[in-house]
């Protein structure tokens, strides 16, 4: 017997009490059974509307000054009315979504390219490092952006609510086992094994936008301390991610912990910056200006993102090899 | 917003007890600060610049050395340094010199004003004669306050005599390019950068601490500290308050906007 | 940390730059200018001085395909080279050739007003870009002084949104005063100054525009990477951030065949039977020569080009070059600049960011409430410390142990600038120091009697600065200065040749083309007959924009007849630099 308690998510459920204990019963047995497509296009779609909005003002800000800058903002919203769409169709879900994610995907890869190459031709380009990181364009926004697209993604190999069966014998497991298809990343996802995966993406994104906050941290001097959390928490999610990949114990202990966390930080950071936009010269007198040179909005949110993607790894089943 | 510390970790210029001066390498608010050590940042063109500007060596072609004599003076109390160990003044009179030797002038002479030079040239005898009749001494031979006194008087547009010695310029406008002169040769210098703590040449790397006076990085916080003029000085308070009355100067002369 | 307190970037310090093109900027490098007319071969357009207005006519006429030069009395700038980022190191950027001033206001000159190279004064500007008002084109119908323009806003505000394009300029989405407008590039973020002056405004409920509008790339734009915020505007940009005729239009014109003489001071201009057939000029070894030309334009700035005009008199023109109106070298204008300084208690630091980056033009217009006509604008300065020790030392009235305490306090001072709106008066005046008619006598290297220029305020002209300095101490004062003192400043020289609607009120129509010899032209600041309270930069490259319209849709006739046709031009899109219009937001024109 292991000397701690059983954590994973279906124990941890059984400690909420009775009245609320059912539907998170019924929301955790979705989530492990890969049956979700509806919530998470639902997801895709408010996700992109926000992530929308962030490039929008960030590219703004950015000037247009090159017309590809346009594209982000295009397909964010193309991306959001397929996340609708899939929301209501299945049809929908498994083709308009599936490819408006792979080319807001492959978009984000392209603006990160072109960051970096934003980066390189400011005076001084990456001789200086810092300065140029800082100054120039956000190098992992368009990572970040890709967020989204990705949950498109796995939303598109999902199964649907409605495909859910009698304790976690959904129709579709049932065919996979007779047909015998070869389980490849597809397969797992669509039953809602795919925990390892999902710990790589918030390793990834999470060293992502916590260097973001470090270096946005950084320009405004750490003023605050509590500008550090983000910055500590980072190492904290993304190491409790990686070290999921081996130990199901962390998985089912550390990860959440540091899940929980990481949202809650995100939420109060959401708090300070706004707090911070209202207390810049001006404040309220000047919204737009002091939204687009405040602290950014909507990087707080990004971050608590990157929380909600380690907690559903913790909520998700292990693949099988 | 919290008040500003002072703090007494640096002393004033003047030893509080028997006054006598305490030279520093740095004075200002800005210890540890130097400019100077992110020429590497710099750009090529402007580090020659800086650098020919604090190793050239400027004989002193236009002055004669009696007029030489009494500028150097002159200048050193329109931009006292006594407050500097004497191997970190910053030289004033050979930029002017240069300047006037070379004829690099602004771009323009003031109607009732004659040519720099002549105006210069002028002004270092009038110097002398005023210490002459005043003190029966050189100019450069005077104490501080009686050089300070003269200067005073100048400034206050009263010199004091000789009646002639000042006739054909404005006095006004003198003063004014006098004190300008000290401020383009003090302020030029990557000492005095460090003193004040601006940040010097900023290319290829620029600034991304825009707002609120944060320091970038290699910049230095402000460490105050209760600075002090020495006792015997008639500068350190303003000027309307040494005379008691409002002096009028004249439009200023910098580009800005 | 380390990697922070590193006292070199990677790799080392940065170098020369090692290959042999010019540069204009980090990142644009050009041929150095190709094409060299013959003395004898006659050009078509021959151009007096590459500054704000001569380097748009340059691109312009030359992209129309006529055979253009520009004569210039100062270098072609490599910006890698020969500029630095230092307040002494960048004195030659001016025009420092002896002038004398008077009067009884005398303006300050030299790096107060006026460049000496390719860009003019555009390379050392602060890049303020803000429009005219549509009232500043009637300022006589509307209040009874001044003079009215012999064109409306109208006729203007499409080449307005034109350059605005080309530049470009970047500014808040909304801009409310004037015609209402919006900007192709976003607005900056804020320094030191701006806040200072976003704070006093909102405190005391006064609409203030952040970030703009300044000709200043707030995004990279090709190969013009985005400003770094080093608060060198006014010592020439090495960047390339901020628009200068040299980076964004002289380029274009060298592409299409347009030749630059550098260090070419044009020293007369030669007429021949009541038409220009060339001018007279010293090249860059000293030897006087003679350029053979169909049209000539003078884009000289407010002072030279009346000197020119002036040293020009021949047989016929005994007065100066189209002087017949006795008006050449009248009228000339300054904006009062009173520099307002604040000292806070916390840190300021206002050399970050560029000096220009937000302003107030809220008491722009006439105000029948006040004692005066016309109004003015508040905009953020950023001096430097040469510069702000000489401030201090008038505005304090300090010297000696006064001023260097002062000084240590330099990151605690914030600076505004009045941008106050002085009338034209006939007494204000460019001169030719030729020892004539009780006039000094003073000459340049060339032997060429230089400029005088005399200055007087007027009644109007003093209340109204009284009042604008009061309001932006109070401004000041409201952000939460403790200490604010202020220095009396002029700035930005126009007038002196104004273009008017009748021959005997002006020396140009309202193209430029003088009255009095139907192939000569003057462009630039000196053809304002009224100056408004914006900054002059935006308007003169507007002007030549519409003039070079006018040209080409001129033809060859400007060659050969000698007839005034007053049509307006179409106002043409196909000429501008390429990338004007793939680039920046769909905005409010
Ligand atoms: C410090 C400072 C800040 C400023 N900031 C702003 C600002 O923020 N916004 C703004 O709108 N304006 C600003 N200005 C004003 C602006 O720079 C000028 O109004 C504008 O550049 C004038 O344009 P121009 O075409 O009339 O003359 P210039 O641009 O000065 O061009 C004249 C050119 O002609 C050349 N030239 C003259 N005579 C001859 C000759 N005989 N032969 C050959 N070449 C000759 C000169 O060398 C010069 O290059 C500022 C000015 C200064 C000094
Ligand atoms: S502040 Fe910007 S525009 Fe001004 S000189 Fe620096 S980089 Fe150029």
């Amino acid at each position: 017997m292991s000397p701690f308690p059983d954590a994973s998510p279906k124990a941890i459920v059984q400690l909420i009490p009775p009245p609320f204990r059912s539907p998170a019963e019924i929301v955790v047995d979705h989530i492990q059974h890969g049956t979700f497509q509806r919530s998470m296009a639902l997801l895709v779609c408010s996700t992109s509307l926000i992530s929308g909005m962030e490039v929008g003002y960030e590219h703004y800000r950015g000037s247009f000054s090159n017309p590809i800058m346009y594209t982000p903002i295009l397909l964010s919203g193309v991306l959001a009315a397929a996340g609708g769409a899939g929301f209501f169709s299945r049809r929908a879900a498994q083709t308009v979504m599936r490819w408006a994610s792979f080319v807001t995907l492959a978009d984000g890869l392209i603006g990160f390219g072109f960051h970096i190459r934003g980066i390189a031709r400011k005076p001084g380009g990456w001789r200086l490092p810092v300065f140029n990181l800082v100054m120039g364009p956000p190098v992992f926004a368009p990572l970040l952006f890709g967020t989204s697209a990705y949950l498109g993604v796995i939303a598109s190999y999902l199964q649907r609510e409605e495909d859910h069966g009698w304790k976690g014998k959904t129709i579709d497991a049932v065919k996979t086992a007779t047909t015998l298809r070869k389980p490849d990343w597809r397969e797992d996802i669509r039953v809602g094994r795919f925990q390892k995966h999902l710990c790589v993406v918030t390793a990834i994104g999470t060293v992502c936008s916590g260097g973001e906050a470090w270096y946005s941290h950084y320009k405004d001097n750490f003023k605050y301390r509590v500008q550090w959390s983000p910055v500590l928490l980072t190492p904290i999610l993304a190491g409790a991610a990686l070290w999921s990949l081996r130990s199901k114990r962390a998985a089912n202990t550390v990860l959440p912990v540091a899940s929980a966390l990481a949202m809650l930080n995100g939420v109060v950071g959401t708090g300070y910056h706004i707090r911070g936009i209202l207390r810049r010269p001006g404040g309220r007198k000047k919204p737009l200006y002091n939204t687009l040179y405040g602290p950014p909005i909507f990087a707080p949110m990004l971050f608590a993102a990157c929380g909600m993607l380690g907690m559903m790894a913790y909520l998700m089943r292990r693949e099988r090899s | 917003m919290a008040p500003q510390k002072v703090q007494t970790k640096r002393l004033p210029v003047t030893d509080p007890l028997d006054g006598a001066p305490i030279q520093l390498d740095q004075p200002g608010y800005y210890e540890g600060f130097s400019t100077l050590s992110q020429q590497a940042y710099w750009d090529d063109a402007t580090r020659k610049v800086v650098l020919q500007r604090m190793t050239a060596a400027h004989p002193i072609l236009f002055f004669t050395p009696a007029e030489a004599a009494t500028m150097a003076a002159v200048l050193d109390r329109i931009l006292p340094q006594e407050d500097r160990t004497a191997a970190r003044r910053i030289a004033l009179l050979p930029p002017l010199d240069d300047r006037l030797f070379h004829n690099r002038i602004e771009g323009y002479r003031y109607e009732d004003m004659p040519s720099d030079q002549d105006a210069y040239r002028q002004a270092a005898k009038a110097f002398e004669q005023m210490a002459q009749t005043a003190c029966g001494r050189s100019f450069h031979e005077l104490e501080t306050m009686e050089q300070e006194t003269l200067l005073q008087s100048l400034h206050a547009e009263k010199p004091t005599a000789p009646e002639d010695a000042w006739k054909g310029i404005n006095i006004k406008r003198f003063w004014a390019l006098l004190v300008s002169d000290c401020c383009s040769a003090y302020y030029a210098h990557p000492w005095a950068w460090d003193e004040i703590g601006f940040g010097g040449p900023a290319y290829p790397r620029g600034y991304m601490r825009l707002e609120e006076g944060q320091p970038e990085p290699w910049e230095v916080d402000e460490q105050r500290y209760q600075w002090a003029a020495p006792a015997d000085t008639l500068t350190d308070t303003p000027a309307s308050e040494q005379t008691g009355e409002k002096v009028q100067s004249q439009a200023g002369q910098g580009g800005t906007h | 940390m380390s990697l922070f307190d590193r006292n070199k970037p990677l790799f080392g310090s940065f170098g020369k730059p090692k290959d042999g093109l010019h540069h204009l900027g980090p990142l644009q490098q050009i041929k150095p200018p190709q094409r060299v007319f013959r003395d004898d071969e006659e050009i078509d357009y021959l151009i007096v001085g590459v500054g704000s207005a001569g380097g748009v006519l340059l691109q312009r006429l030359a992209r129309a395909g006529f055979k253009v030069a520009g004569f210039e009395a100062g270098p072609f700038w490599d910006t890698e080279r020969d500029w630095v980022s230092d307040e002494t190191g960048s004195h030659n950027l001016y025009w420092n050739d002896l002038r004398i001033t008077g009067g009884t206001d005398p303006l300050a000159l030299g790096n107060n007003n006026s460049g000496k190279g390719v860009g003019g004064g555009s390379v050392h500007w602060a890049a303020f870009t803000p429009r005219f008002h549509p009232s500043d084109f009637e300022v006589y119908t509307q209040d009874g002084v001044g003079a009215d323009w012999p064109i409306t806003y109208e006729e203007i505000e499409p080449y307005y949104q034109l350059l605005e394009q080309e530049l470009p300029v970047a500014g808040p989405a909304w801009y409310p005063w004037g015609k209402p407008h919006g900007h192709p590039y976003g607005p900056h973020p804020m320094g030191g100054v701006g806040d200072t002056l976003i704070d006093g405004c909102t405190k005391l409920g006064i609409g203030v525009s952040a970030g703009g509008p300044v000709a200043i790339l707030s995004a990279s734009r090709g190969d013009r990477p985005h400003c770094i915020y080093r608060g060198f505007c006014i010592q020439a940009c090495k960047v390339g951030a901020k628009a200068s005729t040299l980076v964004t239009h002289v380029p274009d014109a060298l592409e299409h065949g347009a030749e630059v003489r550098d260090n070419s001071m044009v020293s007369r201009i030669s007429v021949k039977d009541g038409r220009v057939d060339g001018v007279h000029y010293f090249d860059r070894d000293g030897n006087e020569r003679f350029q053979r030309a169909k049209a000539v334009i003078v884009s000289g700035y407010a002072i030279e080009t009346p000197r020119l005009l002036l040293n020009s008199a021949c047989a016929g023109h005994e007065n100066g070059l189209a002087n017949s109106s006795g008006t050449l070298g009248k009228y000339l204008m300054a904006q009062a600049g009173n520099v307002i300084l604040g000292r806070f208690d916390q840190p300021v630091r206002m050399y970050k960011a560029p000096p220009a980056h937000a302003l107030t033009e809220e008491f722009y217009e006439t105000d029948p409430k006040r004692d005066f006509a016309r109004g003015f604008a508040v905009q953020t300065v950023g001096p430097l410390p040469i510069a702000f020790a000489k401030q201090m030392s008038v505005a304090k009235n300090q010297w000696g142990w006064g001023l260097r305490r002062t000084m240590m306090d330099y990151n605690h001072w914030s600076a505004l600038g009045l941008l106050g709106e002085i009338l034209p008066w006939k007494d204000n005046t460019v001169e030719l120091a030729d020892g004539k008619g009780g006039r000094p006598e003073a000459r340049d290297r060339y032997g060429l009697p230089v400029a005088k220029v005399t200055f007087n305020l007027h009644d109007n002209d003093t209340k109204l600065i009284e009042f604008g300095k009061n309001k932006t101490m109070e401004i000041m004062r409201a952000a939460g200065a403790t200490e604010v003192v202020q220095e009396a400043r002029y700035a930005h020289l126009v007038g002196g040749a104004r273009m008017s609607k009748r021959p005997e009120d002006g020396v140009c129509d309202k193209f430029g083309r003088t009255w009095d010899v139907p192939n000569l032209f003057v462009m630039d600041g000196s053809v304002m007959p009224t100056q408004g309270s914006a900054n002059p930069g935006l308007t003169i490259q507007a002007l030549a924009a519409r003039t070079a319209d006018y040209l080409i849709s001129q033809g060859s006739a400007v060659f050969t007849a000698n007839g005034r046709d007053l049509t307006s031009p179409p106002c043409r899109h196909s000429l501008s630099p390429p990338g004007t219009f793939t680039k920046g937001i769909p905005h409010l024109r």
